[in-house]
């Protein structure tokens, strides 16, 4: 036997349509947007640290610049991102300037003096070590020692910031 | 007298809800964008500045040796701790040998140690030399990267009872004998 609709309940208009409360998730979203909105840098991400490696932490509070990058990994030493001499080959050499390196430095920094004489872009020597934290000190040294021979004196150390 | 307004030309009453839709729509789009484009590790950046080049016997003759007094401020990382050494004196451990400022009895580097010391010698230092800002960080060749770098925060700055004092920001590192 079919349902019988109540005759009292005939009055009421509930059309069965569900309806969604969106105020309370506007309100969550809108909250998330200005949080958002204000970590935002509007510099953004120019420096892309390397994914091979861990950078060690510091307290240290400068923001990076955008330079010519050294990545130091735990295998290999590469210049904007082009392997140049691996890690084993460097503790084999004497002396403190690794030689491919300093070819491959040498290169940038007399393309860098081209830019300069003919559209007078400024040569800033500047170049940005990207190490891994278990870098040996021996090997540090070896990489600053050659920057600083090949016309690029002004290093920087690219760190994770964290609170101290 | 006024008109009586009519009973036949009321209509049924609008709906009042907002139209969530379009900002719904924003909201979505926004949201990833700037979740995919916001840094949430920050990258910091230390300046190395290189130590002066030492010319072999390049001093010129006439100036007089007292016209700059030069502190030589160094830190030494070995496996056993931290040497200090500066102009005054290399000033030793407790026992007349061995490093300056001990490792920890669990193996750690002493940072909090180091900052106290460089913070009494920048005391005494103070108006009698003039680079006392300057410090040279020397480490053993297998010294990893971390705790080079955990040495110069160290020797950068101090914090005491929640104010910071500038130690020796202006660091170089030296190349030991390797």
């Amino acid at each position: 036997m079919a349902f019988i609709p109540s005759r009292i309940k005939r009055h009421v208009t509930d059309t069965g349509e569900a309806k969604l409360n969106l105020t309370s998730m506007m309100d969550m979203f809108t909250v998330i947007l200005l949080f958002l909105l204000k970590v935002y840098s509007t510099e953004g991400q120019l420096i892309q640290p390397s994914k091979s490696l861990t950078l060690p932490n510091s307290t240290v509070e400068k923001t990076p610049k955008v330079a010519l990058d050294i990545t130091a990994s735990k295998d290999w030493i590469a210049v904007n991102n082009k392997p140049i001499v691996k890690v084993k080959d460097i503790m084999k050499m004497n002396g403190l300037i690794i030689a491919p390196l300093r070819k491959e430095l040498l290169n940038y920094a007399t393309e860098a003096q081209r830019m300069k004489e003919l559209y007078g872009h400024p040569f800033s020597g500047m170049v940005t070590i990207q190490g891994d934290k278990h870098l040996p000190y021996k090997v540090l040294v070896r990489i600053m020692a050659t920057c600083g021979k090949s016309q690029y004196p002004n290093m920087r150390l690219l760190v994770y910031q964290q609170e101290s | 007298m006024a008109f009586r307004p009519s009973k036949r030309s009321r209509r049924p009453p609008e709906s009042t809800e907002l139209k969530l839709t379009p900002v719904m729509n924003l909201m979505v789009v926004l949201i990833p964008l700037l979740l995919t484009s916001a840094q949430f590790i920050r990258l910091g950046m230390i300046e190395i500045n290189l130590p002066p080049a030492v010319g072999a016997g390049g001093t010129s003759i006439g100036v007089p040796k007292e016209v700059e007094k030069k502190l030589d401020l160094s830190v030494t990382i070995t496996d056993t701790g931290f040497y200090l050494a500066s102009s005054l004196a290399v000033a030793l451990g407790e026992k007349g040998e061995g490093p300056t400022i001990p490792k920890t009895p669990d193996g750690k580097y002493n940072y909090a140690e180091l900052s106290r010391q460089l913070y009494e010698i920048k005391q005494k230092a103070l108006g009698i030399f003039t680079d006392t800002n300057k410090i040279v960080i020397l480490a053993a060749p297998d010294i990893d990267y971390q705790t080079v770098v955990s040495t110069m925060d160290a020797t950068r700055s101090i914090k005491i009872n929640g104010k910071i004092y500038s130690l020796f920001p202006v660091v170089s590192l030296g190349a030991t004998v390797i």
